[in-house]
């Protein structure tokens, strides 16, 4: 399925993602050197020092879905290279606010949107703080790239590009 | 009023062409029916019964006369000759071709109009009081603040797919002309023990299927603030707000369920992120939009020049009764001496309420350019006000109105009705409404005993959707679909005012044909039992239902 990246088609993915059903603890591991993506209420029964692991080469990512609580990940934001928020539905409004909120607790790392996502409402998402997007392959065509710069201006701010720089400062001053 | 400037005219024409990259795409195949369905319907383009059907935006119901005329431009040119305005001071196009609308829409922007948000599940057109500026009972003008919300509203990334709709209303002070009692948001401009202004805000009013009177969750909100509370409010909604059935998404029913204190709990916590940051309003900001309504230039007549219009008024008076009861019916004071509030009467004996077509569009825009400062404003009971008519030109206006057949001197009475299209127009309805006002305009043509009725909204809904708000209708009367047959069931005492209060249901339903006669009880009953000046409501207040249903159902 396409992956873009801010706002660039991806030809790899780097993340392999674990199914809940398929989550066995005891086989999560850092030696693969594999970058894997866990379900967000499975990060806990991982064991410590693999996370760690995982975390200090860049290689622990997290999921939630639009039904589930963003503050399950807050206290593993700073351990986490990618988090991806999967719309169950294309209507379902709540990963907006994951998103956002997701941001403003300091996370800087790829925020990917997954499930029913497509063109229609790529600029929102970005908007809320999604800098990656998977869209299913039979929804996708390069000219939809243009859908982040349809409508031009905005009234609501900041834009993710000043969320990122005000992050960015943040960091410079702490 | 405001104009745009470049962000705001690059904005709605984007969006046109947005649109109409969205409706090519669905046509040809590449959009699912679903999606598209939530993307027309956030650009307000319905499919209804006979056709689609295109709302289009009045912004806090204000708009000029070179607007209204683009309105009966587009009525002539893809649609029937006609338009109907709506509750909430929008109108409706309800024959455009699917395919005309994107040219319908880019034909809107260029006079600085859209149909962004006047439908779907997104924060929609926000209301006010039609007299906003210029009544003297008024904390402060709402019409910026309203602009304010405009704005921020518009496009706005995070709750473009709320669980459901989300309507906010803005009153200018305690006189509540907004209805905001039973909107989502009700914002009332108050003032601080210091004389600050700012908002008591009001949660989780609403019609519909469970009609539901607004909660303060603050009392005083500083008006800077005001963004930072909103999204605050809109976020706990979109995260927790019901999203497995549409009939219990509305955020009454997350307010009624959380309790109102905890639910100001969550508010609270969430503005403790947002209050003093990128959200607050400066004052820069706010009086830049303010600029845009200050009160007109208006003439000051000398005692002599006063004189002289009061006993032309008195001599058109007797040279035209007709006239003289228009003016007391229909027009009303002005904060301003010399000039009175003109009401435009949507209302005829035979006709839709709300509808106009072209021609009385191209009429009211010319009597608002010679007359009231190119201004029109459109009102939640589905009329239109001229609101700066200098008394001198009052006789002309009339004229203007009456060869326009928009001179009926029935506003605020019992035909003065608030009706939803009903089944003949809208999918979703139970019954037909349209026949029924009729049958009410008929039964109630004696002109002198509609006034001595005095002040009564009615308002008729064809289903429990409410689009007519009969729950605050003094009477409201709500169609039901028994067994394949209209009946009507009657409700008495609601209202939309500070003391908005939702109406009692009088008794069983009675059938189509019933429905005038039952009134003709109702009113009766009332004639008997008023005491001295009360009015209708008033006297229901005082009454209770008892009297009324036991002449009704004897």
């Amino acid at each position: 399925m396409p992956l873009i990246i801010n706002r660039q088609i991806q030809n790899e993915d780097a993340w392999q993602f674990i199914d809940a059903e398929d989550f066995q603890p005891e086989q999560v591991t850092a030696a693969n050197n594999q970058a894997l993506v866990l379900p967000a209420e499975k990060l806990a029964e991982v064991a410590p020092k693999t996370l760690l692991q995982l975390s200090e080469a860049k290689k622990l990512g997290a999921s939630l879905t639009t039904e589930q609580d963003h503050e399950l990940l807050l206290p593993y934001l700073d351990k986490l290279a990618l988090i991806a928020i999967e719309f169950l539905v294309f209507r379902d409004g709540r990963g907006f606010s994951q998103a956002r909120l997701l941001r403003r607790a300091g996370f800087k790392g790829e925020l990917r949107a997954v499930g029913e996502v497509a063109r229609d409402r790529l600029a929102h998402l970005e908007s809320c703080g999604f800098d990656a997007f998977v869209i299913p392959e039979e929804r996708f065509k390069a000219e939809d790239l243009a859908a982040f710069s349809e409508v031009g201006v905005s009234y609501q701010q900041p834009s993710l590009q000043q969320q990122k720089e005000k992050l960015e400062a943040e960091d410079g001053i702490a | 009023m405001y104009s745009y400037n470049q962000v705001d005219q690059q904005l709605v024409d984007e969006r046109v062409e947005q649109f109409r990259d969205q409706t090519r795409r669905y046509l040809a195949g590449e959009l699912p029916e679903e999606e598209f369905l939530a993307l027309r319907l956030m650009n307000g383009l319905y499919i209804q019964r006979q056709a689609p059907m295109l709302r289009v935006a009045i912004p806090y119901g204000t708009f000029s006369a070179p607007q209204l005329r683009a309105l009966a431009y587009i009525a002539r040119t893809w649609d029937k000759g006609y338009g109907h305005f709506t509750t909430r001071t929008n109108i409706q196009f309800n024959w455009p071709k699917l395919e005309d609308v994107p040219d319908i829409l880019a034909e809107l922007a260029k006079v600085q109009m859209h149909a962004i948000q006047t439908s779907g599940n997104c924060i929609r057109n926000t209301t006010t009081d039609p007299l906003a500026g210029v009544t003297d009972d008024e904390v402060a003008d709402p019409r910026p603040w309203c602009e304010l919300i405009r704005q921020w509203s518009t496009l706005h990334p995070e709750f473009a797919y709320l669980p459901r709709k989300f309507k906010i209303a803005v009153s200018g002070g305690p006189n509540d002309r907004a209805a905001s009692r039973v909107h989502d948001i009700g914002l009332e401009l108050v003032k601080n023990a210091a004389g600050e202004v700012g908002f008591k805000v009001l949660v989780g009013g609403g019609l519909g299927r469970t009609p539901i009177i607004g909660k303060v969750v603050r009392d005083y909100l500083e008006a800077d603030e005001l963004f930072s509370y909103l999204e605050a409010i809109l976020r706990i909604y979109n995260l927790k707000g019901r999203r497995d059935n549409k009939y219990k998404a509305r955020i009454k029913i997350l307010v009624a369920a959380l309790g109102i204190d905890e639910f100001r709990n969550l508010v609270e916590e969430e503005w403790q992120h947002l209050k003093g940051g990128e959200l607050r309003l400066t004052p820069e900001k706010i009086s830049q939009v303010e600029t845009h309504f200050k009160p007109f230039t208006y003439v000051e007549q000398n005692p002599a020049q006063a004189k002289q219009t009061a006993a032309d008024l008195a001599a058109a008076f007797a040279e035209h009764p007709d006239f003289k009861v228009w003016y007391e019916r229909n027009t009303q004071a002005h904060k301003v001496v010399g000039y009175r509030i003109v009401h435009i009467s949507l209302k005829p004996l035979l006709g839709a309420p709300g509808d106009i077509t072209d021609q009385q569009m191209e009429a009211v825009a010319d009597l608002a350019e010679a007359y009231s400062f190119n201004e029109i404003r459109a009102t939640q009971d589905q009329n239109l006000v001229l609101t700066d008519v200098q008394e001198k030109d009052l006789l002309a206006v009339w004229q203007g109105l009456v060869a326009a057949n928009l001179a009926r001197a029935n506003i605020n009475t019992l035909t003065d009705s608030i009706v939803c299209p009903g089944w003949d127009f809208c999918a979703l309805a139970n019954a037909k409404t349209l026949n029924i006002n009729e049958q009410i305009n008929q039964a109630f043509d004696d002109l002198d005993y509609l006034y001595d009725l005095g002040d009564i909204q009615l308002n008729i809904s064809g289903c429990i959707n409410a689009c007519a708000h009969h729950h605050i209708g003094h009477i409201g009367i709500l169609g039901v679909d028994k067994k394949g047959e209209d009946w009507y069931q009657i409700t008495l005492g609601g209202s939309a005012t500070e003391q908005a209060r939702l109406g009692k249901v009088l008794g069983r339903a009675v059938p189509a044909d019933a429905v005038a006669d039952t009134l003709k009880t109702i009113l009766a009953t009332y004639l008997d039992l008023r005491q001295a000046d009360e009015s209708f409501i008033q006297a229901v207040d005082r009454l209770g239902i008892q009297p009324f249903k036991e002449a009704v159902y004897h």
